[in-house]
């Protein structure tokens, strides 16, 4: 009955900032979606654990408990993969921008540099 | 025709300079692209004659040969771009036979091998990982070379151009060769000597780095 009171709390939590991200411009209306509907499929099955175990039966899965956890792993696994890939992109941004500024401003040798300015 | 070396370079302050008296006796000009150096490569590199191009933040030694080309092409009209290291282990000597295939139009890619040339003593570890990447550049490229992890190199202008590194780090010299045969271009071998010292051999690539480039590789697959 705790657990459940404090989950339910956090969920109700976790929900009011993404609110407040959202008004604030900081998450789009698609985010902000998806994380509303998960906090409350949090709550809900919080409320009655029972479902996970119907959905874990009917998907060949032993209990409810461990379907959470694989959908769990698999969600958190793509979600690094997902990361990795943006980091990549950005890591080649970087680089890009490095090279335009490094490309734009040469220094010259000093022997040039000298001939150029006689 | 206009012959650019581009030597990246990363706190190479106590040889960058000997390296590019090297290789200015056989070039027109000396490209050091100082990768964010520490030390002072770049004030070494700029009284020893070279143009020095500075990376801000450190990128990698593929990152610094792509901003090399870029700018011996588009800024100094280069015809023939050799790619040469800043540590003292390549030969500027070898430098004329390593460009001859490129300017007599045999070849677009010149790529070095020490197996083919003379190579210092190798330690068995390394030479034993060497030849692992000679494998994987096969299963990878299709390219059955004799030394796939040799830096020294030279391109056509044209063959520059088709060249677009994306690996800022070690994996560039697989991405290289994967770009060779991609785009079908000709290429041929030159033996090159490659010395060694206790200096370069420690500061050589770790045998974990493969790991690393195997990484780096796989997440260029993903981008593309």
């Amino acid at each position: 009955m705790w657990i459940q009171a404090i989950l339910i709390t956090f969920a109700l939590f976790a929900m009011g900032r993404v609110f407040v991200q959202h008004r604030a411009q900081k998450v789009s209306s698609g985010w902000f979606g998806t994380w509303i509907v998960f906090w409350l499929a949090v709550i809900v099955v919080v409320l009655r654990p029972s479902l996970t175990d119907m959905a874990a039966t009917a998907l060949g899965v032993g209990r409810g408990a461990d379907l959470v956890v694989y959908v769990s792993l698999a969600v958190l696994f793509y979600s690094l993969f997902r990361l990795a890939m943006r980091q990549e992109q950005h890591n080649r941004e970087l680089t890009e921008l490095v090279r335009k500024m490094a490309v734009e401003h040469p220094e010259m040798p000093n022997d040039k540099a000298r001939m150029t300015n006689e | 025709m206009k012959i650019v070396v581009i030597i990246p370079a990363y706190d190479e302050e106590g040889r960058i300079a000997a390296s590019i008296s090297d290789a200015s006796a056989f070039v027109d000009e000396v490209v050091v692209v100082d990768d964010c150096s520490r030390d002072q490569t770049r004030a070494r590199a700029l009284s020893a004659g070279a143009y020095v191009l500075s990376h801000l933040i450190n990128r990698g030694q593929g990152a610094a040969l792509q901003t090399g080309m870029d700018f011996a092409t588009k800024n100094l009209g280069a015809e023939v771009i050799v790619h040469f290291d800043a540590d003292g282990q390549m030969q500027g000597s070898d430098i004329p036979a390593l460009i001859a295939p490129i300017v007599d139009g045999l070849a677009e890619v010149a790529l070095g091998s020490r197996f083919l040339g003379r190579a210092g003593r190798i330690p068995f570890t390394r030479r034993l990982l060497l030849k692992a990447a000679i494998l994987f550049t096969f299963i990878t490229s299709g390219l059955w070379l004799t030394d796939t992890h040799n830096g020294f190199r030279a391109f056509s202008r044209e063959a520059a151009g088709k060249i677009r590194l994306t690996q800022n780090r070690m994996a560039h010299a697989s991405e290289i060769l994967e770009q060779i045969s991609a785009k079908k271009m000709r290429y041929v071998e030159v033996p090159v000597t490659i010395r060694y010292s206790a200096e370069t051999l420690a500061k050589g690539q770790k045998s974990s780095a493969m790991f690393r480039v195997a990484w780096d590789l796989f997440k260029g697959t993903l981008l593309k």
